[in-house]
């Protein structure tokens, strides 16, 4: 169930609330936990059976490290979970790519197992992993409640599509949490700001994004468009997304931590990485970049740190090899800016309009079906394939689309949000949130191009 | 003190929308289909292992939800505002306005779909045609962004190619240009047809063309009913309604009208219609596979067959003084191969009268 849909805005959502604080406080969790459990099944009837199984298994590993008093069960219990957790998510998400690549390498014909992947399993698995390991660590208490330890994984504001909570985040809120006026009004105001991103500015992006996709007549300039277009795209649909699911969070209690922070500001891919999908950079920093070494090694195991870091970021987005080249990317442009210092000496709106550069084409590289789409889209960016200047389509899409990129280049930016707060509190504000919240049920109502980019992770 | 009851009163206030929008939209009763959509609406789906399982039943809900929101058309109309004022988007989902006319963007040319049709005409024309006396001629019907995408500046399918390209693949047909018989003002302004009071002048140039006498001795007759036609509800922005008007002639009561789908016969403008979601319905009663319009005061006795879209409808009253017996044959809805139960191919004249947007997505013609 997509958040931006009408089923869960007007049948979900108010139900789910109104018996939430109606419950006693005892009751809420194991109601969340219900309902994030019918929330999944709603979009995978069958395989919620896998999430229970997921939850019921690292319950138990959880329970057993937290037991056990000699380190070496610790580990061995450690083992078990992550062998567990990324046997899964190996298993439903890359089997296919394995399968493929074994029979590309060495001439075989075995059949693709076809496993349809379950929504969401990127992310809950690496939030299952962060509570293992830092009960491992010795950083939280194992839950040993396991409606409690349920309701963490499965809690539908960010079952799906994140932010990725770390249990360390939010385990004092599991035992006792609150929701005031205050906490109630920022939350709803978050979640229809998310809303409005998503719904009013991202689906418009990516009916753009279609539009390109099936056109018969690109033009170097509709390449560039495209490109500029799906980087906002992918932001508004992200972010959007992200803010829906700290907004809901803080309704029901919660602070779920940042995801976003205006990364198109950044005048150097570190920076860029710093502000965009922060909690999972921060996931990858904590549970495989540090204790591989970080950078306090040799340049060698460095290296070799930061190409490992970055090849599972790129697989973590899809079992294709756009994605992995889209990761190595990275690796190698903060490579570069590391090893040229000369870079960080550039005038700023140079450096910053390296890192658009670099970040635009990347997501071109990033959308792309295949290999050859991602060289043919690149390609005919800087000419190549006898792609003509401009055509009259690309005129009139830009023209029909100008409206929208406008709002969402100024949408992309900080300033915007520190003029609206000037609004915090004022009659304006609740003003601002009904039309979004009318605007948005018009645009779904309306049937509208409604896809979720993130899903697909 | 006051600064805090005003923080929260807004809150409540948008809480109490969302909760009231959403207790309207549990208790409202699912209306059975839309209006100003033509087309029935999505209901309740029922529930069974089977369905819930297969994720059957939470797809048909979300369109359940959607299609049975309260005001629907409401927050259609808002939305469309929205698109089209407020993101200043120059269509709205294909449709765009221009001068009080919506149409469609019809973008761009698809030469496949123009293979395929040529060549479903071709198979007429072997089947049938060929190896008889009959006279054949073809005019496009061309849609409404014939001539009003250039001036509303949205994207303008490559006519001319179309057309050329029909000439050169269905030799055996004599073309009747109707580009210049026609104008903006011959079509409906929320509709994607033309309006019969405002085509006489192509009709006399089909007729002229096919060799029969020029049309004429009409009057003007018109539906009390107000008449918004499909792009009204694709648009979903306010547009003042159009008008249907017919042309009847003295002897046209005379006229009858057999459809071979419903076995029934009625007059050439079947008011029964009156009452249809589609009131363009009102012209030979609609779509139809087959269907005859015998006249009893015809002055000859040669016949026309007519393969057409819905088109066709509202022209062929026109050609009717002139023709003792009209077939109308609608490939959309009959195979090719079941004609020769209705029709005897000799020396009939034989028009092919298709409008562009068909030809332009003509996977609907059969094999």
């Amino acid at each position: 169930m997509l958040f931006s849909s009408i089923e869960f805005l007007f049948y979900f959502l108010p139900a789910v609330m109104i018996v939430y604080f109606v419950l006693p406080t005892k009751a809420r969790n194991l109601w969340l936990l219900l309902v994030s459990l019918f929330f999944y099944a709603w979009g995978e009837p069958r395989l919620v059976v896998l999430m229970v199984v997921s939850i019921a298994l690292h319950y138990g590993w959880g329970l057993a490290i937290g037991a056990s008093k000699s380190q070496k069960m610790r580990k061995l219990f450690l083992i078990c979970s992550l062998v567990t957790g990324l046997g899964m998510l190996g298993y439903y998400k890359y089997a296919d790519f394995a399968v493929e690549n074994v029979n590309a390498i060495f001439g075989t014909a075995f059949p693709l197992p076809k496993i349809a992947l379950p929504i969401g399993i990127s992310f809950y698995t690496f939030q299952i992993l962060s509570y293992t390991i830092d009960v491992y660590r010795g950083r939280v208490e194992a839950q040993k409640n396991p409606i409690d330890f349920g309701c963490y994984v499965s809690l539908f504001p960010q079952l799906i599509a994140g932010p990725i909570v770390r249990y360390i985040d939010v385990d004092r809120e599991l035992k006792n949490r609150s929701t005031g006026m205050e906490d109630f009004r920022l939350g709803l105001r978050r979640f229809l700001m998310g809303l409005g991103k998503k719904v009013l500015i991202a689906n418009q992006l990516g009916a753009f994004v279609e539009v390109f996709r099936s056109s018969g007549e690109k033009s170097v300039l509709f390449y560039w468009l495209y490109a500029l277009v799906f980087s906002l795209h992918i932001y508004f649909d992200f972010s959007g997304y992200s803010d829906m699911a700290i907004g809901l969070g803080r309704i029901f209690g919660f602070h779920f931590p940042e995801n976003f922070n205006y990364p198109y500001v950044s005048k150097s891919i570190q920076e860029f990485w710093r502000r965009w999908h922060m909690t999972l950079g921060g996931w990858f920093r904590d549970y495989l970049y540090i204790p591989l070494g970080g950078s306090r090694v040799g340049k060698a195991k460095w290296l070799r740190n930061v190409l490992f870091v970055w090849l599972f970021t790129g697989l973590w987005h899809g079992a294709a090899w756009n994605f992995v080249l889209w990761g190595l990317m990275f690796a190698a442009l903060l490579l570069i800016e590391k090893w040229v210092p000369a870079i960080q000496k550039l005038p700023g709106f140079l450096r910053h309009g390296y890192v658009l550069l670099a970040v635009g084409i990347s997501f071109v590289l990033f959308n792309a079906a295949s290999l050859s789409q991602a060289a043919s889209d690149i390609g005919g960016m800087f000419g190549f394939g006898h792609v003509p200047l401009v055509t009259a389509e690309t005129l009139y899409y830009l023209r029909s689309y100008a409206g929208v990129i406008i709002v969402s280049i100024v949408g992309a930016l900080p300033f915007v949000k520190t003029w609206a707060l000037r609004f915090d509190g004022k009659w304006i504000e609740p003003v601002v949130m009904a039309a979004l919240l009318l605007l948005c049920t018009a645009s779904l109502v309306d049937g509208s191009f409604n896809p979720f980019l993130y899903f697909r992770f | 003190m006051k600064k805090t009851w005003m923080r929260y009163a807004g809150l409540v206030m948008v809480a109490a929308l969302w909760l009231a929008l959403a207790v309207f939209a549990w208790v409202k009763p699912a209306d059975k289909s839309s209006d100003s959509e033509r087309r029935p609406l999505e209901q309740f789906p029922k529930i069974t292992g089977e369905n819930v399982l297969s994720g059957g039943f939470s797809r048909d809900f979300a369109d359940y939800a959607v299609d049975q929101f309260p005001m629907r058309d409401s927050f259609r109309t808002l939305n469309a505002f929205w698109n089209y004022y407020g993101l200043q988007k120059k269509d709205n989902n294909g449709i765009y306005l221009h001068d009080g006319y919506a149409a469609k963007m019809e973008y761009p040319l698809k030469p496949n779909m123009i293979d395929y049709a040529a060549a479903r005409f071709e198979d007429l024309y072997r089947m049938y045609l060929a190896d008889t006396d009959c006279k054949i001629h073809f005019a496009m019907v061309p849609d409404k962004s014939y001539y009003l995408a250039e001036p509303a500046g949205v994207l303008r399918m490559d006519y001319e190619a179309m057309s050329a390209a029909l000439q050169e693949k269905l030799p055996w047909a004599n073309f009747i240009d109707l580009t210049d018989s026609l104008s903006v003002q011959s079509y409906y302004r929320t509709d994607t047809h033309w309006s019969q009071d405002k085509i006489l002048p192509a009709a006399e140039k089909i007729a002229e063309s096919m060799g029969a006498k020029a049309p004429g001795g009409f009057a003007q007759a018109a539906l009390d009913r107000e008449f918004y036609g499909v792009y009204y509800g694709q648009a979903a922005l306010p547009m003042a309604p159009d008008t249907l008007r017919y042309l009847t002639w003295e002897g046209m009561e005379d006229c009858e009208v057999f459809s071979y789908d419903t076995g029934k016969t009625t007059k050439i403008y079947d008011i029964d219609k009156l009452a249809s979601r589609d009131l363009y319905d009102v012209f030979l009663s609609g779509g139809m596979a087959v269907q005859t319009i015998t006249n009893p005061h015809a002055e000859t006795d040669r016949e026309l067959v007519i393969f057409r879209d819905s088109f066709g409808s509202s022209l062929a009253p026109l050609l009717v003084q002139s023709y003792a017996k009209i077939t109308l044959i609608d490939t959309r809805y009959i195979y090719p191969k079941m004609l020769s139960e209705y029709v005897e191919f000799t020396d009939q004249d034989v028009l092919f009268l298709y409008s562009s947007l068909v030809l332009n997505s003509s996977s609907t013609l059969k094999k």
